[in-house]
Formats: structure tokens, C-alpha cells, sequence
């Protein structure tokens, strides 16, 4: 072999190596940014870090309307109520006060407003051994009962704090019972759960709880571009496992795209 | 003796000493067509779009930094910052404090899995949300089992809790034998006398061997560069902390270093609503985590077993 045929092989194969890989490149084979579904921001009400109620302190602080709070607007002073009870002996709720729901406690002996309200004076609580409490000591009347869960609180296990962990260099707001907890229906209420983790697989809507009533947005992806002419070549291809999976529209169900 | 004859034959001529016009041809062609493709196969590097500046590329390892250093490192991030999202954050580098070592304590009885903790975390570390990353998995257990391998984290009720089960969330335990520590080749993660296992986003190559090592599915990867919207910025950071992080770097929980070392509680902890979360200084006596690990019923360290001993304590009610 001849030098000259020599260099011209090498060089020959050089150029079929790089035009090989120029192809492969502009194609883009393999190395393509995985295909991202939009995911909708949050809703904001899931980053609010309000607490469940506002108590009578909180309202007070905000200089907010009292007017609930105002009990001798209706009722006389010097003149205790009078309940009235069904023949089960369940408390019938005056129509003033419907918003009240007598829910505190399983037991269903809870149902006197007196265990806790002083019906001496209406704008006053009253624990079962007679101290009068403010409402805006309200935690020091739930604790004549709840002991435990009130030395608890106390010590910041049970309950929110927030603000300083440091209180050398800020305050810490620790919140009171009637933040969390209604009093007449202290059970912590349910809520909506926040949007769980986005996969980047998605998985088929049928499977384990993937269905996404709070998160409906991520139904969808879009495929612009090259992604639906790949997607075109990969059901060509058999790539996919069912043919039918793949509309030929642009947009497709999430559902329906099939795990790779 | 006349000179020798100079190895000369009018055949070989074109070829060793000139170019001949088919030459010139073949081998200009296989040039271009050469460079062409290397000019093809270069084509990548294009959409590379986040070249380390000189500055960030000669940048030296964060326990080696002077205050100098730091000052300059935190000007370059302010600028960066500054160019990509148009706000001016306040980068801080806070140190540990004396005498503090933080644990976190999760009260199983209270947690309603409304994950709302997930979202404050997103909101306030500055992660990518699409792809989103989510330092905290909240999981879903059958009451009366603890089989995590079992666990839901994708449930999605109409409101939570459900009956019959109970929510777990799972997030970085800051271990006091961290395993990622150990595994990082490159020493880009390390704990802090505080307790707080922390990632120098610069010095991280990405190798994500920490992340094999967690037996807690804490750490996350940055697979494609993050993108965090404009007005969901926090511009609050620090330098350990929530900055914001570059495509090929880890990244986890890191008990919200800008608060907490600045006195606050974590972000976690100021927006669940059922109070689930406690967080404090186990060094003081009278901290709330104290009293829970004196007083309450403090059932786990998560994968006690692993030898890892989180400094986050799972405690119940009754």
C-alpha cells in the first residue's frame, strides 16, 4: 500500500467517524432534556401561615368587631339564661346562637353552656371549681380540664409557637387553645391536602391515588416541536406499548403517556 | 567522486513535492467535510448556557475562605442573583452559634398530612418548581404499622386526615453519622457544630453518591437548571442555605439555616396548622425540644438500625 492510499484511507474513515457523529447529534438520539409537564404554582393559601381561628386576644389585638363577644347587647345583666333541653337531654341551641355547634366531647354530657361560660356574667368563663377567667385567658380555663395536654402547652410540646426559637433575639408567639380548636367543637378540623410530589414519570391515572383532585393541572403536557415528531417516530418504532396511547393531537392526556 | 544522485524520478515528483489538482481536491473535501462534523458534533456545547465565570471558577473551598473571600463570593451571588430574577437578595453567610445543637421533634398524633409543610419549604429555600423539588415527603401509613417501604406519598383525598391512617413526614434527619458525609469525594458536604449537615452548592460535582448514601430519600438532585418564578423569589439567603442552586448540584433540607441561625424556627414549623412541629436548642434545658425528649413518648429515630442517629425525633401524644 501506497502512503498516499494510506492517508487517504485514514482520512476517509475519519470523515465517515465524524459525519456519523454530526448525524447523531443533530438528531438527537439519546441526551434530550426530559420531557417537563407544566406544574401550576401553588395556590397561595397552602404558604399561609395564619392559624385555624382567631381567638378573642387575636381579635382584640387586630382591633377587629367584638360585637359577639358584646353578650348584654341581647341579654340582661343580672338575669342568668335559661337553657331548655330536648327530651334525650341534648341542649336545644337557641336560633341567636345557630352558629354554635355542641360538639365538645363524646360522652354527650357536655351539653351545658355553664360548664364553662359564668352565668353570672355572660362576658366572663367560669371553670367547674368557680375561678372566673377572661376570655383572653381562655387556655387556664380549657386546662382545669385537659390537664396533661395544658402542661404540655405550657412547655410548647402541644400547640403552635412562632417566631424566635431564640428568644434572646425575638419574641415567640405561642398561641393560645381557641386557635386551633373551636370550643364548642374542639376536634381539629380537616382541610384539602397541598399538591403532593410531582414525578417526572408520571404514572397511569388508574394506579394508587394518583388521581389528582388537587392537583389538576399536571393532567396535561404538552408536546411541541421536535417531542411530538419523536413521539411520532416512537410509535413507529413500537416504542410505545399501545398504539392508541398517543393521540396526534399536541396536547396529550398525562394519564396516557406511557412510562419509558 | 561526483555527488550521488539526488533519489529523483519525474513519476514521483507531483506526489512528494507539490500538489496535484486531484490532491488538492480529495483533500480539501475530506477537511471540510471533517470539520464540518466536528463543527456539528460541537453543537451541545451551545445550549450550554451557565459557563462558570472566572471569579466562580477559581473560587476557593468554604472552610478555606477568608472573610474577604466570603465578602466577595457573597457580592458575586448577589450580582448573579440580581441578573437572572432582577431582585437584589440579602446573601448572609451565618456561622454556627455557641452552645447550640438543633433537633427537630414531629408529633405523630398531630400531623394531619395537609402538607402544607412541603409547600413553605418550596416557598422559602428557593427550590426549582419545575421540575419541582420538595425537600419534605409527607408519607401515608395504616394506623398500627410503621412499614415506611410500604408508605403512600402520593395520596390525594379530598381532605386529609383520613381514617385509619396516619401521616409521616420524612425530611432530612441532619444524622450525627451522616452517611452522605462520608461518601462525598470531594468534601462539598460536612456538619456544622450546630448539627446541620450543609452542601457548598460551588464545590459539589454532582456526583450524586450522597444521595445513593441517605437511607432517608433526603437529598435531591438538580437534573435540568431549576426555575423558580420571579415573584416567588425569596430574597432573604445564605450562602449554605436557600441561594439559589445551579444545574448538577444536591441540594436537601437544612432546617432552614437563614432562620435558624438567625433565631428563628424553620419555615416548616411556622406554617403547619396543627403544630405537629417543634424545633429547638437540645442544649438548653428549658427549650421545647427538651421537654419533649424528657417528658413525651419519643418513639423513633427513623431507621434506628442504619447507626445514623437523627437529630429529628418522631414523638406521639399518649
Amino acid at each position: 500500500m501506497s502512503p498516499g492510499s494510506k492517508t487517504s484511507a485514514v482520512l476517509f474513515g475519519l470523515s465517515t467517524i465524524f459525519v456519523a457523529l454530526a448525524a447523531g447529534f443533530l438528531l438527537d438520539f439519546r441526551g434530550q432534556p426530559a420531557l417537563l409537564y407544566p406544574i401550576p404554582l401553588v395556590a397561595t393559601n397552602f404558604l399561609d401561615t395564619a392559624t385555624v381561628r382567631r381567638s378573642y386576644a387575636d381579635l382584640v389585638r387586630a382591633g377587629d368587631d367584638l360585637s359577639d363577644f358584646d353578650c348584654y347587647a341581647c341579654h340582661e345583666r343580672g338575669k342568668p339564661p335559661r337553657l331548655r333541653f330536648d327530651a334525650d337531654q341534648h341542649l336545644i341551641v337557641p336560633k341567636e346562637h345557630s352558629d354554635v355547634v355542641m360538639g365538645h366531647g363524646r360522652h354527650g354530657r357536655n351539653n351545658n353552656c355553664f360548664n364553662c361560660h359564668d352565668e353570672n356574667n355572660l362576658e366572663l368563663l367560669e371553670t367547674r371549681d368557680g375561678h372566673q377567667v377572661k376570655f383572653a385567658d381562655s387556655p387556664a380555663l380549657c386546662g382545669s380540664c385537659h390537664g396533661p395536654t395544658y402542661r404540655d402547652w405550657e412547655a410548647g410540646a402541644h400547640g403552635r409557637i412562632s417566631g424566635y426559637w431564640d428568644r434572646d433575639l425575638g419574641e415567640a408567639q405561642r398561641k393560645a387553645c381557641v386557635n386551633c380548636h373551636n370550643p364548642h367543637s374542639p376536634r381539629f378540623p380537616s382541610r384539602q391536602p397541598a399538591p403532593g410530589p410531582h414525578l417526572l414519570r408520571p404514572v397511569a391515572a388508574g394506579a394508587a391515588s394518583s388521581g389528582t383532585p388537587s392537583n389538576p393541572g399536571s393532567e396535561w403536557v404538552s408536546l411541541v416541536g421536535r417531542d411530538s415528531w419523536r413521539a411520532a417516530v416512537e410509535t413507529k418504532l413500537g416504542v410505545l406499548a399501545r398504539e392508541d396511547a398517543r393521540p396526534t393531537g399536541a396536547v396529550v392526556k398525562l394519564a396516557q403517556y406511557p412510562s419509558r | 567522486m561526483p555527488a550521488p544522485e539526488p533519489n529523483f524520478t519525474p513519476d514521483a515528483a507531483p506526489a512528494d513535492a507539490g500538489v496535484t489538482r486531484r490532491s488538492f481536491l480529495r483533500t480539501s473535501a475530506v477537511l471540510t467535510t471533517g470539520l464540518a462534523a466536528l463543527a456539528a458534533s460541537l453543537k451541545p456545547l451551545l445550549q450550554m448556557n451557565d459557563f462558570p465565570t472566572a471569579e466562580r471558577f477559581l473560587q476557593k473551598y468554604y472552610k478555606e475562605m477568608t472573610p474577604d473571600d466570603m465578602a466577595k463570593v457573597i457580592r458575586r451571588i448577589e450580582n448573579e442573583v440580581e441578573r437572572q430574577y432582577g431582585i437584589r437578595p440579602h446573601v448572609r453567610d451565618l456561622k454556627p452559634m455557641d452552645g447550640v445543637e438543633f433537633v427537630y421533634c414531629l408529633n405523630l398524633t398531630r400531623c394531619i398530612g395537609c402538607r402544607k409543610c412541603v409547600h413553605a419549604c418550596v416557598a422559602e429555600n428557593n427550590q426549582s418548581r419545575n421540575p419541582e423539588i420538595q425537600y419534605i415527603r409527607v408519607l401515608r401509613l395504616p394506623d398500627g404499622s410503621l412499614d415506611i417501604e410500604k408508605a403512600e406519598h402520593n395520596y390525594a383525598p379530598e381532605s386529609v386526615p383520613e381514617k385509619g391512617y396516619f401521616y409521616m413526614p420524612v425530611q432530612c434527619q441532619q444524622c450525627k453519622n451522616p452517611p452522605c458525609v462520608k461518601v462525598c469525594p470531594v468534601h462539598a458536604t460536612w456538619q456544622e457544630t450546630d448539627g446541620i449537615t450543609v452542601i457548598d452548592y460551588d464545590w459539589c460535582i454532582g456526583c450524586r453518591y450522597c444521595e445513593a448514601a441517605c437511607p432517608y430519600w433526603a437529598r435531591r438532585f438538580n437534573f435540568t437548571k431549576p426555575s423558580i418564578p420571579k415573584e416567588r423569589l425569596n430574597p432573604e439567603m445564605s450562602y449554605l442555605g436557600n441561594r439559589p442552586r445551579r444545574q448538577g448540584v444536591m441540594e436537601k433540607c437544612h432546617f432552614c439555616i437563614q432562620r435558624t441561625r438567625a433565631g428563628r424556627y424553620p419555615a416548616c414549623l411556622e406554617v403547619c396548622p396543627a403544630g405537629a412541629r417543634k424545633f429547638g436548642n437540645i442544649l438548653d434545658p428549658n427549650s421545647e425540644v427538651s421537654y419533649i425528649l424528657k417528658n413525651k413518648r419519643v418513639f423513633i429515630q427513623l431507621k434506628e438500625e442504619m447507626g445514623t442517629s437523627p437529630r429529628f425525633f418522631y414523638y406521639f401524644d399518649v
